[in-house]
């Protein structure tokens, strides 16, 4: 593990980190009133939007660019080195052996992810206020990619016979995923419903502090099969074809179980803001109604107004209803041609044989037109809301820590554990 | 193929029968057979291509034989597990280069469950105490190999397949190695080494197997082979072994 690669992934967290957490607190404390700007209000001053999912998306970055090449290193180094020719001889299992180096990658993880713990502790010494729930969330979501991101690598070092060829395929499958998401941007439907479950899709949901039942299993799943993959091909002494027949059963299984963990509703919104969730009184009242509600949508995927009434409300509300079902009609992927159709930006509401014709995407307004078709009284507004923890404190200190105290940590660690190696 | 083996099934140790290997279109091993004999230095003779590595690689399970089998000191029927009674040594590999020599070793020691009290023993006879704290991927070709076969020596396996001991050594090292080997036969270790310098394996072991184009073309002591080749030529016993691996081959 400690290879140099390793070391040059650990010396580049630091500062990576370090500057997305610095622009973050700096724009976090603008937006709070420092320099005499102008503050905002409520939702903005929530730390997971404002801070961590910044500060956290640098070990997106470090997990799609900088870890694949430590995991292909610790598996496909051993097979180019001819280590791999000693380790097949002993009777440990490929799977227990490839499990091992997993766990090990894991552990490298979690050990280049002090540096966002760093981050929490100077943001705790500036009074920023933090809600372990949802930081918790956020990490585990990173956790969970990093896992994604060590099997991908580990099934393409152990399919592919060299090292570049592994790095091309894994960065393929990752920037592969990027473009799914732009084509679900585009064409919609299914397109959209995979997109869904991709890494870049599962860190948002995790960064807006969502925790959704189907998604992680989902990932569990990606990374069983990714290591189950790389057993199979580290096993350089079975045939081939065997192992050919034993990938394609592997496959086929992991989507049997990927496909029914779609049906996994329950979700858990961890963020102290509930972004993700409809007020408490909201919910209840809508835990009422028991019929099930079709919602069409008249709008192209990316008219600003149906991703308003996707993030707003149709999300939030497939969260509390589980017999809601929602369907898109568009002819375009923009709509720019579809405002001449008088139904276009429609949204057509169907609950128990009553219907409703809506143009308002604000979740106000599809919680009155719901409580309406069903014909309930709309609870009282919460007073409990949410007033953010504005703070308008420079990042103090963090350019030290994350430019000059970490890499300098990084080094001493390295040139110790060759001093004890040798 | 010709074999002499009189008495082949009382001293077997490991019996090969119809290992089979094609990569793609080529065959590299083509209906092999033959024995490894207990307390032994077996040589597996053959020039370059012939099929040696890939043989070694099929009998440690590095890699897969289309067809073939491996029975273990045939007549037992109690299931052993081939890792536990041989070791493959391979030729040409640097592994874990990132690492000291002494580090790899240890590792080997831990991961393998080697013989640590041979440790001191086998550093001083491969004259590796100058190299322990050098990495791996750093050292010449015949430092590499004496430090691939210090892990194989330390190694708890009875059989101990080595692929091509000699190679990168020069002359006084050869010598040291040679003897290295026959020390450990003599301990009662069986061992089976690829060598395509004939005049190397003459010296070194006690029986051949001789390689052709993927195929065994005769297994036995230098005296037997010498009397096959008379006898295939129908010319006076050939004066080398060289002489008679062509003739054999």
């Amino acid at each position: 593990m400690a290879s140099r690669a390793w070391w040059l992934f650990l010396a580049l967290i630091g500062p990576l980190v370090g500057v997305s957490f610095i622009s973050a607190v700096n724009t976090y404390a603008e937006a709070s009133g420092l320099h005499g700007t102008a503050a905002g209000v409520g939702e903005a001053f929530s730390p997971l939007v404002g801070v961590w999912a910044p500060t956290f998306s640098a070990c997106e970055l470090a997990a799609v660019f900088l870890l694949p090449f430590v995991a292909i290193r610790l598996v496909a180094g051993d097979r180019q080195s001819g280590a791999l020719k000693l380790e097949l001889q002993h009777p440990m299992s490929s799977l227990a052996r490839i499990s091992t180096k997993a766990s090990v990658l894991v552990l490298g993880w979690l050990i280049a992810s002090l540096a966002t713990v760093a981050a929490v502790a100077l943001w705790k010494s500036y009074g920023g206020s933090i809600y372990p729930p949802e930081l918790a969330t956020v990490a585990f979501g990173h956790l969970l990619n990093a896992g994604l991101i060590i099997a991908l690598a580990a099934a393409a070092a152990s399919v592919t016979a060299n090292p570049s060829t592994a790095a091309i395929l894994t960065l393929t499958v990752t920037v592969g995923s990027w473009i799914l998401s732009f084509i679900a941007a585009v064409q919609g439907g299914f397109w959209e419903r995979a997109a869904g479950y991709t890494p870049t899709s599962m860190v948002a949901e995790f960064q807006h502090g969502l925790v959704r039942l189907d998604v992680v299993l989902i990932a569990v799943t990606l990374i069983l099969t990714g290591i189950g993959l790389a057993a199979v091909w580290l096993r350089l002494g079975v045939a081939a074809r065997r192992r050919a027949y034993e990938s394609i059963a592997l496959l086929v299984l992991a989507a049997a179980v990927m496909f029914s963990c779609t049906f996994a509703r329950a979700s858990w919104d961890f963020s102290e803001n509930r972004m993700n969730s409809f007020s408490l009184a909201d919910e209840e009242t809508l835990k009422q109604i028991h019929a099930p509600l079709r919602i069409e949508v008249h709008l192209a995927p990316e008219d600003p107004r149906r991703v308003d009434l996707e993030n707003r409300a149709l999300s939030k509300l497939q969260r509390i209803m589980p017999k809601l079902q929602i369907a898109y009609v568009s002819a375009t992927s923009i709509g720019l041609f579809e405002q001449s159709n008088p139904h276009y930006g429609e949204i057509w509401y169907d609950l128990a044989g009553h219907h409703a014709v809506s143009r308002v995407t604000t979740a106000e307004g599809v919680l009155e037109t719901i409580y309406s078709l069903a014909g309930i009284t709309p609870p009282e507004s919460d007073e409990n809301v949410f007033r953010g923890h504005p703070l308008a404190a420079p990042p103090r200190g963090a350019a030290l820590v994350f430019y000059g105290i970490w890499p300098l940590l990084v080094v001493a660690a390295m040139i110790f554990q060759h001093r004890r190696n040798s | 193929m010709a074999q002499i083996h009189p008495n082949e099934h009382t001293k077997s140790l490991v019996r090969v029968r119809g290992m089979s290997k094609a990569y793609g279109q080529v065959t590299a091993l083509r209906d092999v057979e033959f024995s490894i004999r207990s307390g032994e230095l077996l040589g597996l003779i053959g020039p370059n291509g012939a099929g040696k590595t890939t043989l070694f690689e099929c009998l440690a399970g590095v890699q897969a034989a289309d067809t073939g089998e491996f029975m273990l000191e045939p007549g037992n029927t109690k299931r052993i597990r081939r890792s536990s009674v041989l070791f493959y040594v391979p030729d040409g590999i640097a592994p874990w280069p990132d690492q000291p020599v002494n580090w790899a070793l240890e590792f080997c020691l831990g991961f393998f469950g080697g013989r640590r009290d041979l440790y001191q023993d086998v550093v001083r006879d491969l004259s590796l105490s100058g190299l322990l704290q050098s990495r791996v991927g750093a050292l010449s070709k015949g430092q590499r190999k004496r430090v691939l076969l210090a892990m194989g020596l330390l190694m708890p396996q009875p059989i101990l397949l080595i692929d091509e001991p000699f190679e990168g050594l020069d002359l006084r090292q050869s010598r040291d190695v040679e003897a290295i080997l026959q020390m450990q036969v003599s301990l009662g270790r069986t061992l089976f080494v690829s060598i395509h310098q004939i005049a190397d394996a003459a010296r070194v072991c006690d029986r051949f197997v001789l390689l052709s184009n993927g195929s065994v073309a005769a297994e036995g002591t230098l005296d037997e082979l010498t009397a096959l080749a008379a006898g295939r030529t129908g010319s006076p016993p050939p004066s080398d072994f060289e002489e008679v691996f062509l003739a054999l081959t």
